[in-house]
């Protein structure tokens, strides 16, 4: 049992007869219009329900529930710690800090310099599934692919035309940085509440996104290299991810200039590319990819941070015997449905009607397609955000 | 996509479930976001004595009793308010006037809200205690209202306010609750013209204006003071520091250095670039400061005003130190606020530099000073304040400065005087006051409001006269409140807690009633007390007899006040509070109840009384075989004075048992004395006198003081009181390894002792070891001078002052090689053989007494004496600070009875002639360049001499103080910091004749008056004037 859950990377395969299989494909992958069992459209995402700030404890959380029952909460919780620096950094450090104590002056352009870059190591994940011990593959796989490029985007660089109000030098890691001597560690608690029921990583995704954003940290009252001494009064309390005042009509209120990225999940079956996929959906697939995105400040459109490929399901799933080869039926079957069609995605010979399990690989032009449709302007990775912005924050 | 939000307006709990939000950082450095749930609840009272709901609904303690309500049905009226008042103050009413909300003449039935009171606590600790006092005092009728935990007036605060402005919002909401509480309640039966107006008092004007908004009557401090009978003296009251600040933001001139921000200072102290202790002011120079901290052994001095940054003597500082090229000796000149600040004039502002050219002239002196070679003169480090940790300010008590005062005191203008603390060591306080010319020549309660940067002085305000100087009454009161003794009357609920039978309780006659429970009948005992003469506390008395087997029972029996003083009680609050029984010369200030400390607990001769025994038995030669505690019930049979009991041993006449057990007393504390000298026990020394003042008023009132005899039955009691501390604090301490009361010594650090080292061997050749305390004792015997008995006596003066003092401490606290008592040479010490008049040693009792399973009436004696480590801590920091300072009072108050003494003579002979004071030997202690400090053992007084204060050859003595005065630019002197010379001239006349040199451990003649100022600053100020007649040629 467990060395199979081990291996079902993506989610426990459903209980489903290669004829169903078979038949899910073929309709996933009709050419233009794919049908999915749920009727959606291959671009809609199922109807959510999200709040935030629902844990009073927590620096900031979310919770998102999506239609079909799934739940997931996300608590982030922030920690003063001392930076360990190397030996030499250190000495310098006290120097600097000496030379600073006699003039008197707080910490100068030197100091700023030194404290811009912080480390991916200050943020923790933690992700917690039903049935899974924290470490099993599939909480550790999930916890590093959304970890990842949360440290990793540097989104609103320093060459930031608009000035820094808003901004945020060096990205989250950045935003940690306290002074050269402390930084906030980040631990961001993930946790789903019902059973895995499709692969879990989208809304794990969006519900972290949205607690990161609704995420405050104290106020920070000391200056320059000093000890952080904060102040008391929380609703005094920052945004990690920095608000300013919106100049879209759409959104009442403030907007975060820079957003912690969103991991979508999509799937390609055959030609087709189908987002948000459900689990019987993926089952069939041909790739499951998991595309980061984020808001790229400076040039105001979306950017691509990661692509990491999920091992397809579909690729365990016992395969279907093509009435060529059953003893059983042998000899009285149709010519017609022996006639063999390659697959156009896996270039596989395939038998209509027959199942065979995927064995994975994707053409280059199928990627580039799917990395397209979530990044053009007005394309999903853009509803996806601006419906999460939508979700009122404090 | 879409997106839901649940909805929290429908769900019904909410309206009654709310929380707190706030951020907490703790020591260690996190940062934690705290939330608290509140549960909001209808049933908190208002406490008004006409509400006829309230009392229905309020909670019930245990008994089914509600609190009683404090405020009264027919609340004072003012002209305003003619149908009487309810008061709401805000949290800056309070912080600006708590003098005035603990006025007796005004100020009745106030509400205090949960939010301002913890706003207080916030902003200023001291202020909150107090505040809290008044709270729990029933005269003054404050009603602590939990606003924040009622329904109708919990006030969430909304999305942008800030807390002042959501506190301000509370306190208005309170108001108008009262008056809709209070108008719906009243209704029915009284009439509507009862209801007591409700008013808020806050100085905030956009509270003010939002009040009249919302039809809440709302006054500022200053208007609603303005509208009370005898508002002039009220006004004087209010804190200076907001006026001041109003006024002079725009002035904007900055005397002082801006202190670090707290976070700045605590990096700092991390990093260990600053320090943080407690600010000194050194006795002789106001200018100077010294502050120990612990990374250093030798304290760091701090020059000046500019570098001392408004910190005030006793204040919790942070200094940062100064460069070596900064680093100065300490001053040899006596440099006194008084004199060199003489003509400042409180009003003007625009002039004053922090340091005036005279004060800058001070210092010149003193770096040049610093460049001298010889050791005393070496440059030490210096430090400045660069922030204040906390401030210790307190009340003083002081007198006006009639210069100051100027000329035009008639009418009520408000104007500034400089008020002189009796403290020395505390800067002038500007006052602005209406009643200046009242104020002049009485003793006044001002105190410190606050210091800024922008004037040269603290502002502070004026609290209440004690009356006219020198009255006794003031001046005792003064010195009370200086030392902070607490003085008033035992409240009720202490005496509550004495026995119902008064003075006729009695030990119970049958041995089985439970009074007897785990007490050994010891009436038999030839037990008898000895203590000094008039006493009537008596703590301990003592017995000894022979056993069958030829060695020796001894017993030293203390008073059992563990007994009648149950723990956690009122009166034991009370009593950890006091600490201890002050002593005055002319009055007591007892720790416990009259009818305790000097009838039940007091061990009085003849009748049966319950005490707490230590009993030994011990060899002929002392040797301790066993030691035995009990409770027990003794009856005494002699209660003696020292004398009394020095003439019957030394009287061969009498033998029977008593005198025969007293001399086998003396004899075994003969040999323990001896022991323990043996053991390097210290002979230590202090300058007292004792005033015996039941003389008539004929005759010399000087004769009344007199220096301390010690007779042998001193050091008998004295050497066995030792013995049974020392073997109570290893029985204590064996049961309580962590919370045992013990008393320590610190062994003092060697460089304290190293001006005294250098001052011997320069002027007397002599050697002081200072390597154990029995080196110590063995060169302390070795300072005799031949030709000057009390120079010995001088040299252990001296040396007491160089140690640290004795500190109680829980067992926990310090390793066990620290609990040593360095004095008394022993490994562990306690207080055990004073409860009476120590409450340590009450405490000490109550662990005796479990660490012997001793059950008591009710079994549960065995549990007083555990208590936690922390509680134990925080009555040792107590007792030590009440212990020290009632030392302190009790030597000012000698000195006061000496100077008044001097007075009384003088004015007795001033009758037939002139005072011409009296003569009297006199020891010189230190030098200073301009001056220097002479010890006067006659009447236990030292008291600096300065340059117009030698009466050179030549000279008359009788000038005077104006006569002498005018001396002061004529005189020059020549001060020698190595060899501890001054030699004072005249200046231009260098011959020798008529010049005097002094030096340091001379013995002068010196003639003591008291002398009253006539005029310049301090006029009618009374002091000791010591003129040095003779020296040395």
């Amino acid at each position: 049992m467990t060395a199979q859950r081990q291996a079902s990377s993506a989610s426990q395969i459903p209980h489903l007869s290669p004829a169903e299989l078979s038949y899910l494909y073929t309709s996933l992958s009709l050419p233009g219009t794919p049908i999915r069992p749920d009727g959606r459209s291959p671009t809609q995402f199922r109807p959510l329900s999200a709040e935030t700030d629902i844990l009073p404890g927590t620096n900031g959380s979310a919770r998102v529930g999506f239609a079909d029952g799934t739940q997931a909460i996300v608590g982030v919780k922030a920690e003063v710690e001392r930076t360990v620096l190397g030996v030499q950094a250190l000495s310098q450090a006290e120097q600097q800090e000496y030379a600073e104590g006699n003039e008197g002056a707080d910490g100068g352009a030197g100091a700023k310099q030194g404290s811009t870059s912080g480390q991916g190591s200050w943020v923790q994940m933690c992700i917690e599934i039903p049935g899974f011990r924290d470490d099993d593959a599939l909480p550790v796989f999930l916890s590093e692919m959304m970890r990842e490029p949360l440290v990793e985007s540097v989104s609103g660089g320093e060459k930031d035309g608009d000035g820094d109000e808003g901004g945020m030098v060096g990205g989250l890691k950045g935003r940690l940085v306290i002074n050269r001597r402390w930084h906030w560690r980040l631990y961001i608690d993930v946790l789903l509440l019902s059973q895995p029921l499709s692969y879990p990583l989208p809304l794990l995704s969006l519900t972290t996104h949205l607690a990161l954003l609704a995420t405050k940290l104290p106020k920070l009252k000391s200056k320059g290299e000093e000890d952080p001494f904060f102040d008391d009064d929380w609703n005094a309390a920052e945004y990690l991810y920095p608000r300013v005042r919106t100049t879209r009509a759409s959104i009442p209120g403030s907007i975060h200039k820079v957003r912690p990225p969103v991991t979508l999940l999509v799937i390609s079956v055959a030609e087709n590319i189908v987002f948000d996929p459900s689990r019987e959906e993926i089952a069939v697939a041909d790739t499951v990819l998991a595309i980061s995105i984020t808001y790229d400040t400076g040039s105001n459109c979306l950017k691509l941070l990661s692509i990491r490929t999920v091992d397809p399901p579909s690729r365990l799933t016992q395969p279907s015997v093509p009435n060529s080869e059953n003893v059983a039926t042998l000899g009285s079957t149709a010519a017609a449905e022996a006639s063999a069609i390659i697959n156009p995605s896996t270039g596989e010979e395939e038998v209509s009607g027959v199942w065979r399990p995927r064995r994975g690989g994707v053409k280059r032009a199928t990627i580039a397609r799917m990395v397209k449709m979530v990044l053009e302007k007005g394309g999903v990775g853009e509803e996806v955000l601006d419906g999460l912005e939508g979700v009122e924050v404090g | 996509m879409k997106s839901l939000r649940r909805d929290f307006s429908s769900d019904p709990s909410t309206a009654n479930v709310t929380s707190k939000v706030f951020v907490r950082s703790t020591k260690s450095g996190k940062v934690q976001k705290i939330v608290r749930e509140l549960y909001l609840r209808q049933d908190i009272p208002c406490s008004s004595r006409l509400c006829t709901i309230c009392p229905t609904v309020a909670p019930k303690d245990a008994n089914g009793n509600i609190s009683p309500f404090v405020l009264s049905e027919v609340p004072a009226g003012t002209t305003a308010y003619p149908r009487g008042h309810y008061i709401i103050p805000d949290t800056n009413a309070l912080l600006n006037g708590m003098d005035l909300f603990e006025h007796t003449g005004a100020f009745y039935d106030v509400i205090i809200l949960q939010t301002v009171l913890e706003e207080l606590k916030n902003q200023s600790l001291p202020l909150y205690n107090r505040l809290l006092a008044l709270i729990k005092t029933d005269e003054k009728r404050f009603y602590l209202f939990f606003n924040e935990f009622r329904l109708e007036t919990h006030v969430r605060r909304g999305q942008d306010e800030s807390i002042n402005d959501r506190n301000d919002r509370a306190v208005r909401t309170v108001a108008k609750w009262y008056m809709d509480h209070l108008c719906a309640v009243t209704k029915k039966g009284k009439k509507e013209k009862a209801i007591p107006a409700i008013v808020v008092i806050t100085d905030d004007k956009e509270n003010l204006r939002k009040a009249k908004e919302e039809n809440v009557t709302a006054l500022s401090l200053e208007n609603y003071v303005s509208g009370l009978e005898e508002s002039d003296k009220l006004l004087d009251m209010i804190n200076e520091s907001r006026e001041a600040r109003e006024a002079k933001e725009a002035r904007g001139e900055l005397f002082y250095p801006e202190y670090y921000s707290m976070s700045k200072m605590m990096t700092g102290l991390r990093a260990g670039n600053l320090h943080q202790g407690v600010f000194n002011v050194s006795p002789y120079n106001y200018l100077e400061g010294s502050i120990k901290v612990s990374a250093f052994d030798k304290p760091l001095i701090i020059m000046g005003r500019h570098n001392s940054n408004r910190a005030i003597s006793g204040d919790s500082v942070v200094i940062e130190v100064l460069p070596k090229d900064q680093w100065k000796s300490p001053s040899t000149k006596i440099v006194e606020e008084e004199v060199v600040t003489k003509n400042d004039n409180p009003d003007a502002e625009d002039n004053e530099a922090v340091v005036t050219e005279r004060e800058r002239k001070a210092l010149q002196d003193e770096v040049r000073q610093a460049h001298g070679k010889n050791l005393e003169g070496r440059p030490q480090p210096t430090a400045k304040v660069v922030g204040v940790v906390k401030r210790n300010w307190r009340q003083y008590v002081g007198t006006v400065d009639s210069s100051s005062a100027g000329s035009q005191t008639t009418g009520r203008r408000q104007q500034n005087v400089f008020v002189l603390p009796m403290d020395k060591k505390v800067p002038k306080i500007r006052v602005r006051t209406r009643q200046a010319a009242d104020l002049l020549g009485q003793r006044i309660l001002v105190t410190i409001d606050a210091w800024n940067r922008d004037s040269r002085y603290p502002t502070g305000h004026f609290i209440r006269s004690l009356g006219e100087l020198e009255t006794k009454e003031a001046e005792t009161e003064a010195l009370l409140l200086e030392w902070d003794v607490q003085y008033k009357p035992f409240p009720k609920s202490v005496l509550d807690c004495l026995p119902s039978e008064g003075h006729d309780w009695r030990v119970p006659e049958s041995k089985d009633n439970i009074g007897w429970n785990g007490r050994r009948d010891l009436r038999d005992l030839l037990i008898c007390s000895i203590d000094p003469p008039g006493c009537q506390d008596i703590d301990d008395a003592l017995h000894a007899r022979q056993l069958p087997n030829g060695n020796f029972e001894v017993g030293v029996h203390i008073a059992d006040v563990s007994h009648f003083v149950k723990p956690n009680n009122a009166m034991d609050l009370e009593a950890s509070v006091r600490g201890t029984t002050v002593y005055l010369v002319d009055k007591r200030i007892d720790m416990l109840p009259h009818l305790l400390g000097t009838d039940l607990c007091s061990l009085k001769p003849y009748v049966e009384r319950y005490a707490f025994s230590v009993l030994w038995e011990m060899t002929p030669n002392a040797e301790v075989v066993s030691a035995d505690f009990t409770k027990s019930v003794i009856r005494s049979r002699e209660a003696f004075s020292y004398e009394q009991a020095q003439l019957r041993i030394d009287d061969p006449s009498k033998t029977d048992d008593l005198t025969q057990s007293m001399r086998t007393l003396l004899n075994f504390s003969k040999i323990l004395r001896q022991k323990r000298m043996d053991a390097g026990a210290l002979n230590l020394a202090s300058p007292e006198v004792r005033i015996e003042a039941d003389n008539d008023e004929v005759g010399d009132p000087l004769a009344d003081v007199k220096t301390k005899a010690m007779l042998a039955t001193n050091s008998l009691v004295e050497e066995f009181m030792l013995h049974a501390n020392i073997t109570v604090a290893s029985k204590i301490y064996s049961t309580f390894p962590q919370t045992a009361m013990l008393r320590r010594h610190a062994t003092p650090p060697p460089q304290n002792f190293e001006d005294l080292i250098n001052q011997l061997t320069k002027k007397r050749n002599m050697r002081l070891d200072v390597s154990s305390s029995g080196a110590l004792a063995d060169s302390l015997d070795r300072c005799i001078d031949t030709g000057n008995p009390f120079f010995n006596t001088l040299v252990r003066i001296l040396a007491t002052r160089c140690m640290t003092s004795a500190e109680y401490f829980s067992a926990g606290a310090h390793a066990e090689s620290e609990f040593r008592h360095y004095g008394l040479a022993s490994p562990i010490y306690t207080h055990f053989t004073s409860p009476i008049r120590r409450y340590a040693d009450l405490l000490v009792h109550r662990q005796l007494a479990s660490a012997i399973n001793y059950e008591g009436e009710d079994g549960r004696a065995t549990i007083e004496g555990s208590i936690t480590r922390n509680r134990l801590e925080d009555i040792c920091r107590n007792i030590n600070y009440r212990h020290r300072n009632a030392q302190y009072a009790g030597r000012a108050s000698i000195e006061y009875y000496v100077g008044q003494a001097l007075k009384a003579r003088g004015e007795k002979l001033a009758a037939d002639g002139v005072d011409s004071g009296i003569e009297e030997d006199a020891y010189i202690m230190r030098v200073f360049e301009n001056g220097v400090v002479v010890f006067v053992p006659r009447f236990g007084i030292e008291g600096v001499v300065r340059l117009e204060d030698f009466v050179l050859p030549g000279d008359s003595a009788s000038r005077s103080v104006e006569e002498r005065r005018e001396l002061v630019p004529r005189r020059e002197s020549d001060f020698d910091p190595e060899e501890y010379t001054l030699k004072v001239t005249e200046k231009g006349q260098e011959q020798s004749e008529r010049a005097m040199l002094v030096e340091l451990f001379q013995r002068v003649k010196v003639n003591v008056s008291s002398v009253k100022e006539e005029s310049g600053r301090g006029v009618g100020k009374r002091r000791v004037r010591i003129l040095i007649l003779k020296g040395r040629k």
